[in-house]
């Protein structure tokens, strides 16, 4: 006949241990289920154990005075009759788990007023379990930060771990933040060979065919490479910006007969200029770039030819000079071509331009531009030259009657007057187109334009004498 | 700096507030002289007197109906509902009354109530005493609605909410009561109706409130054994939510899973993800996925812990998001 | 509140029969022997339950203890098709009611919420919002009436609903709400308010200033007081109200003044509200101890008849132990199903998607510890 053995539980406030006050039962005492057996000591308060088994106590394990860990063995019962299973309380089975819990912190119970430890039974004190006492139940229990172990490559909720996605026939499948890449770098997504799982369209897969990183403010739009694969077509719809871009070239191109005047200078000193203002403190906080030097130059050259800041009417069969230089920017944005301007460019001082262009081109790049920025535009500059393209024959925005092409700023040979008689350098060197309205602007007016913005460039003190 | 139970923060929050304003008054069954059932009341009574400290007939719908007039009559109401399955019965004093007055009386009539209920499961319990009613109060114009998941937060949210003129549903995690943060009572405390990031994180947002704020930094402290980042934020408040700093997470992080004890069918998740999708669109590597109960009542206590999310099922959600 | 309350008692504290000049307890000493033996065994169920719940074997037990005579009493009053709406106290009337004490704590130990069928037990489920049954039975009592069960003048065919509740939940709208309807309606049903004088700390002059059983005549219908301790008196009163009710005179409210004399539940502190003064007091009014006196001095029972009674009790609790920790603790799978009377498709997916993912752990934990 096996002795049933009573181990010591859970008595909470914190504590692993416990003292044997006093025993009430002595060896050969018959006990009986829930009978008070032993008077134990915590920090606080006696507690009297009521004993889970019935039948003859066998043995006294621990004696009085001494102090023990819960789970200890103190008292063995032989249970009356073979066929009376005495079932373990709970307190015994959470016993380990209990001590555990206790030293895994920070839920050991505690008298929410703050006067000390509260009794193993009442509100907060310790519960059976390792839990802590509640009115109502059970009790809460501590948890630990562990996974439980799962078999083999799991099915996390029954579905696959890579979930497969679903499209309708003819639509790309593509994550939110692959569309928009696309969309920034002009992708054509039904153009792109999808690499990703299920046919799910990457990151990469959009890169790749883009080529290039994400192009900077001022490029020109169109870039989107539909390439031509052999044998077949693409088909894009004409809607949005596209559509509007393509009115209104149509509207410019076949309205206002379009001549465009090259020049190709040395803007040696104007690249030196501009490496000057990066280095000056007072510009540590905006963008210089040649482009902005060029918006200087034509603000200034406007000056002197007022015909290429000026409209033709035709109802009213007036040209109209207009008094300030709201100078547009022809920028590339996620939805297109948009050209907003700087009102009164001319009135800004060369770091008030930078700034205000700094943030349109930024806004631009957000494709955030807004219609109100695109109004009364009176001249524009299309910076072709981030392409590394030499120039081009821009189209004027239509109302307008200048466009300057700036074109790439490169090393190229030149030739240079010096004191051992001519020599070939490399020099900075960059060719200007301008496109102006033959209805307002004469040949003279628009090479006197062109002449003027030319010699500010490659020589930007000539600035002094306007 | 003092490490305190959320149940004994929540005491000294309410001494401090009782403190500081003569018209802030205490009323619940059994918050007088038992001093609450889990004692976040205990003492009040003894120093600041049965005026101020009530203890009210057994009727949830004349605690709040009774706060109603007695906040007409300038008066800070502070009221316990002893269980969240209890608070029913009062529910159309809080939506017909409490919610609406300031609005109808044309902002003369303003409603300075706070309806503190202890919420949610895991302590084991008989029916109707593991309740998640949040979003049914989230949905409810005209209340405020915020969830403390420790301690520190407990302590000066309980103030915040006191002093707010709005009348606030102020939920407390019935399994935490006994859980112990660090509280420095000089700190300047975050606004009342904030979220906050309280684990940084690279590779998923984990989005919690109340008890299960704890499940989730557990299941990040799991996960970042297996070497993925989570990033956990404490909603804190959920009418009105604070998203911004969600937002600005997931849009490093790319994924997100919101984590509650309530139901996932029209829980404060759904909402919270709608959200997300509207001003993260472009940012989102994946579905916003949503941990929570499953559409059946509340189960009895011997199964409870396989009904609550636990640590395992928030990573799970967490692998299944990072798996897109 | 009188030191002496007036109420109905026909068995002193002392174990001597009075007389009262309304209600007369019908029964002979067999019966008496008959109820003291329900008495007895009702208390050893609570008791034993209450050890149970120390030991972490229930997460909580709401006792009786000290109301055993209002329950076996008004219980043992009522006709097989009569109907109980009980709160979550009433164990004695579960007992006359033939549930297995065993059923009565799966809801305790959170195994499910109510195992026995009330349909054909004609006793409800332990409800534990406080006062909603009050309704159910008002309403069940109004079925009653439809299905022509009152005033038929045949004793087994007529039938009265006793709902059971507390102090504390005379305080509810929902109970006053019955009030309302039961007295309008004229409905067959006995309110049975076991007056405690404790809503866990709350005491009764928390929630009346009047003598509870007053209420009812402000709601149009007869009011009594009895002695929640003298089972003979709740025998007699209650099957007097359950008669009104059966031939179709409409309500009765009983207080059964009694007191609790445990605590709300097994971790409440008692201590912390009330005084050890006012337990002693009402110990000698120990509603089993007067049946003991009286059997012992006017039945002529002897010492074998209650050691008989003791052992009856002995081996009911341990029946009670065993079949405690002996339940099954139910899978989690299980609450997909009984939502609605046919699963919807989409628990059905819940449910599948759950047993799946818990199929994907190495072993599958009774999460309960």
């Amino acid at each position: 006949m096996t002795l049933k053995e009573f181990k010591l539980p859970d008595v909470g406030e914190g504590l692993t241990e416990a003292e044997i006050v006093g025993w009430r039962v002595k060896p050969g005492d018959t006990v009986r289920v829930n009978d008070i057996v032993v008077e134990i000591e915590t920090a606080k308060s006696l507690v009297e154990l009521p004993c889970p088994y019935a039948g003859t106590v066998a043995d006294l394990l621990v004696a009085e005075g001494e102090t023990v860990l819960v789970g200890t063995p103190i008292i063995a019962v032989a249970p009356e009759g073979a066929d009376v299973p005495s079932p373990q309380p709970a307190a015994e089975a959470g016993v380990d788990e209990a001590a555990a819990a206790l030293a895994a912190q920070p839920s050991a119970p505690d008298d929410v007023a703050g006067d000390g430890v509260v009794e193993a039974g009442l509100i907060g004190g310790a519960a059976p379990g390792g839990r802590t006492s509640v009115l109502v139940g059970y009790g809460p229990r501590t948890t630990e930060a562990k996974r439980r172990p799962r078999k083999g490559a799991a099915a996390p909720d029954g579905e696959p771990l890579t979930p497969s996605p679903e499209g309708p026939a003819g639509r790309v499948l593509a994550k939110p933040p692959v569309r928009k890449l696309a969309k920034d770098l002009g992708v054509n997504l039904l153009a792109v060979t999808p690499s990703g799982l299920g046919g799910v369209i990457t990151r990469s897969d959009v890169e790749a065919l883009a080529g290039a990183p994400s192009p900077r403010a001022g490029t020109p739009p169109g870039t989107s490479a539909a390439p031509v694969r052999p044998g077949g077509e693409t088909r894009i719809p004409v809607k949005g910006v596209r559509k509007m871009t393509a009115e209104a070239m149509v509207r410019s191109a076949f309205t206002a007969p379009h001549v465009t005047e090259w020049l190709t200078l040395d803007v040696t000193r104007m690249v030196e200029l501009v490496e000057r203002l990066k280095a000056d403190r007072e510009f540590a906080d905006v963008r210089v770039s040649p482009l902005l030097v060029v918006a200087k130059a034509v603000c200034l050259a406007v000056r002197r030819t007022p015909e290429l800041n000026a409209t033709w009417d035709e109802s009213a069969q007036e040209i109209v000079l207009k008094h300030g230089v709201n100078l547009g920017i022809a920028a590339a944005t996620p939805r297109g071509l948009v050209v907003p301007n700087i009102v009164g460019a001319d009135a800004m001082g060369l770091h008030d331009l930078a700034a205000a262009l700094g943030e349109l081109v930024g806004i631009a790049r957000d494709g955030r531009t807004q219609p109100a920025q695109m109004a009364g535009g009176t001249f524009t500059i299309t910076n072709v030259g981030v392409f590394g393209v030499d120039a081009g024959t821009p189209i004027l925005n239509p109302g307008e009657t200048g466009i300057l092409a700036l074109g790439s700023v490169s090393r190229r040979p030149w030739v240079v007057d010096g004191p051992d008689g001519e020599q070939v350098v490399p020099r900075w060197v960059t060719t200007l187109a301008l496109s102006f309205d033959h209805r307002v602007v004469d040949g003279a007016q628009g090479s006197r334009f062109l002449a003027d913005v030319g010699r500010l460039l490659s020589d930007p003190a000539t600035a002094m004498l306007y | 700096m003092s490490t305190i139970t959320l149940a004994k923060a929540l005491n000294d929050g309410l001494r401090a507030s009782m403190e500081g304003d003569a018209k802030v008054v205490v009323m619940g069954e059994d918050v007088g002289k038992l001093g609450g059932v889990f004692r976040v009341t205990d003492g009040l009574q003894k120093d600041f007197g049965e005026d101020r400290v009530i203890d009210t007939p057994l009727s949830e719908s004349g605690i709040i109906g009774t706060a109603v007039g007695l906040a007409m009559r300038g008066y800070r109401p502070v009221c316990e509902i002893q269980f969240d399955g209890f608070v029913y019965p009062a529910y159309d004093q809080i939506v017909s009354q409490v919610a609406k007055l300031h609005f109808r009386s044309g902002g003369r009539l303003p409603m300075p109530i706070v309806i503190r209920i202890p919420f949610g499961g895991g302590i084991g319990a008989v029916e109707h005493h593991s309740e998640s009613p949040e979003a049914q109060f989230a949905h409810t114009a005209g209340l405020k609605v915020v969830a403390c998941s420790n301690a520190a937060d407990a302590y000066w949210m309980i103030q915040q909410a006191i002093a707010c003129d709005d009348p606030v549903v102020f939920l407390e995690p019935k399994r935490r009561y006994w859980e112990k943060a660090n509280l420095d009572r000089e700190a300047a405390p975050a606004p009342l109706l904030s979220s906050k990031v309280v684990r940084d994180g690279t590779d998923v947002t984990v989005l919690a409130y109340g008890p299960m704020v704890k499940t989730c930094l557990e299941s990040a402290i799991a996960a970042a054994e297996g070497g993925t980042s989570i990033e956990v934020i404490d909603l804190r408040t959920l009418s009105p939510l604070d998203l911004e700093p969600v937002y600005a997470s997931v849009r490093r992080t790319g994924r997100v899973v919101v984590v509650h004890e309530a139901v996932v069918n029209l829980g404060i998740g759904a909402e919270v993800a709608a959200r997300i999708t509207e001003q993260c669109f472009y940012a989102l590597e994946s579905p916003v996925l949503r941990v929570g109960g499953f559409d059946t009542p509340y189960p009895p206590s011997r199964i409870e812990e396989e009904y609550l999310p636990d640590l395992d099922r928030v990573l799970d959600a967490v692998d299944r998001s990072l798996a897109y | 509140m009188p030191e002496e309350p007036e109420f109905v008692q026909l068995l002193t504290p002392e174990g001597e029969r009075v007389e009262h000049p309304s209600f007369a307890f019908d029964g002979d000493d067999e019966m008496i022997a008959s109820m003291y033996r329900d008495l007895v065994l009702t208390r050893r169920i609570d008791t034993e339950a209450t050890a149970l719940q120390r030991q972490g074997e229930l997460g909580i037990w709401a006792s009786l203890l000290g109301q055993e005579a209002a329950q076996i009493g008004s219980a043992r009053a009522l006709r097989p098709q009569d109907f109980a709406f009980p709160t979550y106290r009433e164990h004695g009337v579960a007992w006359c009611k033939g549930i297995d004490p065993v059923a009565l704590l799966s809801l305790f130990r959170g195994v499910d919420q109510g195992s026995w069928n009330p349909l054909e037990t004609n006793f409800g489920l332990y409800t534990i919002v406080i006062g909603a049954q009050t309704l159910h039975a008002t309403g069940y009592a109004m079925g009653v009436q439809r299905d022509g069960a009152v005033g038929t003048g045949d004793d087994d065919r007529d039938t009265a609903v006793v709902a059971y509740f507390g102090d504390g939940a005379t305080s509810q709208g929902d109970v006053n709400e019955a009030f309302i309807w039961a007295s309008v309606f004229n409905a067959p049903v006995v309110f049975f308010c076991q007056n405690n004088q404790w809503a866990i700390s709350e005491p009764i002059d928390r929630q009346t200033r009047i003598p509870l059983y007053q209420r009812a005549s402000g709601f149009g219908f007869p009011g009594l007081r009895v002695d929640g301790n003298d089972v003979l008196a709740c025998h007699a009163v209650t099957k007097a109200a359950t008669q009104r009710a059966r031939e179709g005179s409409g309500p009765t409210l009983i207080e059964a003044f009694t007191y609790r004399m445990g605590a709300h539940t097994t971790s409440d502190d008692p201590t912390r509200y009330r005084l050890s003064g006012d337990l002693e007091h009402w110990k000698l009014k120990d509603p089993l101890a007067r049946v003991h006196a009286y059997l012992t001095r006017h039945a002529g029972l002897a010492e074998d008849f209650f050691a008989d009674i003791e052992a009856e009790s002995d081996v009911l609790a341990h029946r009670i132990r065993e079949g405690c920790v002996a339940m099954a603790d139910p899978h989690v799978l299980g609450i997909f199903d009984k939502v609605y009377a046919e699963q919807t498709e989409e628990l059905a997916a819940q449910q599948a998607g759950y047993a799946a993912y818990l199929d994907t752990f190495e072993t599958q934990t009774g999460a309960h510890a």
